[in-house]
């Protein structure tokens, strides 16, 4: 019941749900480049199109998305704003003693703020179209080449399966921890930082014994199923590239060309 | 002196895929000295209920308040209004965080601004009141304590706030028979001692049979039967399961006992007095 | 007929926080045998939670044996075949499912023990289906209800191929709808696909339809029997802070008062009978 959608898997079966992990980790990573690459109106005029397209595409409610920037909103408002009173430029839109909003600052600012914006929607498309276990199934793939130099990888990709798994658990638990304490009187708001961080205490130590039951009690169910670590391990989801897989790699690389065209090739106006 | 609920509803993640409203124009009060027991499935929004009851929710639309102050204020009075109902949560031992029961326990009197010496005397009254010896147990960590005991100690930290309306949920969740029989032995102490209101959440028709004199069954987010429980077992025994509600197993062995043509009155409502109105009907004493 | 789990002498023992010595199971002898579906029963600490993980070799005897099939626990080479044999359903639905999708937990099991990926599928759907769960696999376990969570936990198990289950009080944590979907889905895995059951349970009702009930009480087994021999045991139950059925109970008094009432009476409709 709470108001946190980062890290949710929406379940659905639309085309970019059905794409490989890999395929969708990888196209991730190259669609950050291709936000890096852009540097004009343009460039994140087709960005944003982009974006449209795909959560389109994923059949997600475009208002789910969009949350996903909330909780770093404090910080794109900072960047925005501290762009345009910082920023140095020729046309001042607007002047009050030292401080003044240059044209330039706030064009560097929007755009600072947009890729934020569009870093935040893209990699939550990605967590919101793969199910936490198949998302760390193609990071598990993609780190195996490394296990040579010692990356744990199947280690590194359970620890996060279960990460992921209980965070709505621990976030419904610590709402009711600070019900609880709420009910007894107890009062998170006033004081100085040290008074405040005492008054985090009867959060969270019931919180921290709570993981930590979770944590001995999952860690005896799994055993019980027989968990040995990744040796000798199979898969219901064999990852398997298909031709919608080649699509989305033909597309994000054509992302890449075209904004590096936007920024570099000869000017179309 | 009562708690009334005036045409509230709560809406849960308003504005988003997920929106669900919980209660839907739900009126009630309910008087000091009251014992209420709360049933309904698992997402009937009783839970809703209740914490709307203490302000730890505040209404979506209309109003809860407590003799007149709105429970969602943000004045002195609001919050002392609030402070003056107490809720124990489901599985409390869950939220101890004290080094000794002491200081847990005197977590809520502290907060209200008690001085020392009353917080001492209200810590060792509600460790009276659940059955736990203060020399044996004040210093002790409550982590080292059995289940039961934990939620003894949960249970008087809560009682240390000298509450007049007492707000219960799932209070015998997880226990044994015995440790449930003892519980609400303490429960029932503290009510018919303290006079307070009693607001308990439960499955067990049993319990709220046994304990409860006036009876609220929710559905869909609404109070759809509102009454004593022996009347209400008795006269609504379709309505109470099709709402996947039952009836204590005393109604059920009553019926059973009718079926076979055992002649009993109607107003049979604990076991004490069935197996008085069996031994009569049989000849035994 | 070799019994699915069979006990000698079992006695467990350990080191509590305050560095007291604690014996949690003190000489337990006990044979399981196949198809069975056995009610364990006792207070808060009577010791059958501990039991249940030495059914499972979760916990090692500190003396005497438990055999799985035959196998000792105590011989690590066995380990993975008992656990694939007897499969462990937990009190707390939320903290024994791993995945944050249904199928993929149900899966978790068999993965862990590298069945062929066909053959895993299938697995998967059987067990989703015989708990009655396949239209959920693609759902996230967090907002399913407590009945539906452990049903998807059964379903783990018997995806793994167990046909042993063992439940540590599967339902102490859920509601009355909860408590009913459990009991009838073992009873039927039970009935149909012939799964020995191990049930433990604090709740007497839920223990009226096994085979036979054992009552536990401080690490021992206090008495055990048919549910009609076991809940006939009226006092004995109340001074081990368990309770016996509202019926058995009237006959206790009724017999007390001079009625002459045939006996291993635990149901309503037997005390009517009688009665008439």
């Amino acid at each position: 019941m709470l108001d946190i959608t980062l890290g949710q898997y929406y379940p659905g079966n639309s085309f970019i749900h059905r794409l490989d992990p890999r395929t969708k980790i990888l196209s991730t990573l190259l669609l950050i480049v291709a936000v890096f690459l852009a540097n004009a109106a343009i460039g994140y005029a087709v960005l944003c199109a982009m974006v449209l397209f795909i959560i389109l595409l994923s059949g997600l409610p475009f208002m789910l998305v969009l949350k996903s920037v909330k909780p770093l909103l404090f910080i794109i408002v900072l960047t925005l704003v501290l762009h345009a009173v910082m920023g140095q430029g020729e046309h001042v839109l607007y002047q009050w003693k030292f401080i003044k909003v240059t044209e330039e600052g706030l064009q560097l600012g929007v755009q600072m703020a947009m890729r934020l914006i569009l870093l935040l929607m893209i990699s939550s498309i990605l967590t919101f179209t793969t199910s936490p276990i198949v998302l760390t199934d193609g990071i598990e793939a993609l780190l195996r080449p490394f296990r040579i130099i010692g990356v744990p990888a199947h280690e590194l990709a359970m620890m996060m399966t279960i990460a992921l798994r209980f965070i709505p658990t621990l976030m419904e638990e610590t709402d009711r921890i600070i019900k609880a304490q709420t009910a007894r009187g107890a009062d998170f708001s006033g004081g100085n930082l040290l008074v405040r961080a005492k008054n985090m205490l009867p959060i969270l130590v019931p919180l921290f014994i709570s993981a930590f039951r979770r944590a001995d009690d999952l860690a005896v169910a799994m055993e019980a199923r027989c968990y040995r670590g990744g040796e000798g391990r199979t898969r219901m989801h064999q990852l398997a590239y298909r031709s919608g897989d080649v699509m989305a790699f033909v597309f994000a690389f054509a992302m890449i060309g075209l904004l590096a065209f936007l920024r570099w090739g000869p000017k179309l106006v | 002196m009562s708690i009334k609920l005036e045409h509230v509803s709560y809406v849960y993640m308003p504005g988003t895929p997920y929106e669900k409203e919980a209660l839907k124009d739900v009126s009630l009060e309910i008087k000091k000295g009251e014992f209420v027991a709360v049933i309904g499935h698992t997402g009937s929004g009783k839970s809703t209920l209740v914490q709307n009851l203490n302000g730890l929710l505040h209404p979506s639309k209309g109003k809860a308040s407590l003799d007149g102050t709105d429970l969602s204020g943000k004045t002195q009075e609001a919050k002392q209004a609030r402070g003056r109902i107490g809720m124990v949560f489901q599985y409390p031992e869950h939220q101890l965080f004290a080094e000794t029961v002491y200081e847990d326990v005197a977590f809520g009197p502290r907060n209200l601004g008690l001085g020392s010496d009353e917080t001492d005397a209200r810590v060792k009254e509600a460790m009276k009141f659940v059955g736990l010896d203060f020399e044996t147990y004040a210093q002790r960590s409550p982590f080292s304590l059995s289940g039961g005991q934990m939620r003894r100690v949960a249970i008087a930290g809560v009682v240390a706030m000298n509450p007049d309306y007492l707000i219960l949920d799932e209070p015998s969740a997880g226990l044994d028979p015995g440790s449930r029989r003892a519980v609400f032995a303490e429960i029932m102490a503290l009510y018919k001692k303290r006079g307070i209101a009693i607001i308990m959440v439960t499955h067990s028709m049993e319990d709220a049979a046994k304990y409860a004199k006036r009876m609220l069954v929710i559905n869909k987010g609404q109070i759809i039967l509102d009454g004593r429980p022996g009347e209400i077992f008795l006269k609504e025994k379709n309505r109470l399961l099709e709402v996947g509600m039952d009836v204590p197993e005393v109604y059920k062995l009553a019926d059973a006992l009718r079926a076979k043509g055992l002649r009993l009155p109607n107003e049979i409502t604990d076991a004490k007095l069935l197996l008085a109105e069996v031994k009569r009907r049989k000849g035994l004493k | 007929m070799e019994p699915v789990i069979e006990t000698q002498g079992l006695k467990h023992i350990y080191i509590d926080a305050d560095n007291n010595q604690v014996t949690a199971l003190d000489g337990i002898d006990l044979q399981i045998m196949p198809g069975e579906f056995v009610a364990v029963i006792g207070a808060n600490g009577s010791g059958k939670s501990t039991l249940a993980r030495h059914f499972n070799a979760l916990l090692l005897p500190t003396e005497g044996s438990v055999k799985v099939h035959g196998l000792d626990t105590l011989d690590e080479n066995n380990l993975w075949r008992i656990r694939q044999d007897t499969g462990m359903v937990f009190q707390n639905p939320d903290n024994q499912i791993v995945a944050a999708i249904v199928e993929e937990d149900v899966a978790f099991g068999p993965e862990n023990i590298g069945v062929p990926t066909e053959e895993l599928r299938k697995r998967v759907e059987d067990a989703l289906q015989a708990v009655d769960m396949l239209d959920y696999r693609e759902h996230a376990p967090h907002l399913l209800s407590g009945g539906q969570k452990q049903r998807v936990a059964i379903a783990g198990t018997l995806a793994l191929g167990s046909n042993c289950i063992v439940l540590d009080e599967p339902t102490a944590m859920l509601d009355p709808k909860g408590r009913k979907e459990i009991l009838d889905t073992m009873h039927k895995l039970n009935r149909e696909q012939h799964i020995t059951v191990v049930y433990i349970t604090h709740f007497m009702t839920e223990a009226l339809l096994a085979d036979r009930v054992i009552v536990m009480s401080k690490g021992k087994i206090e008495f055990q029997g048919t549910p009609k021999e076991v809940f006939s045991r009226v006092d004995e139950l109340e001074k081990l802070g368990l309770e016996a059925p509202l019926s058995a109970k009237f006959a206790f008094e009724l017999r007390k008062s001079g009625a002459k009432l045939p006996p291993g009476i635990i149901t309503n409709e037997e005390l009517a009978a009688a009665l008439a």
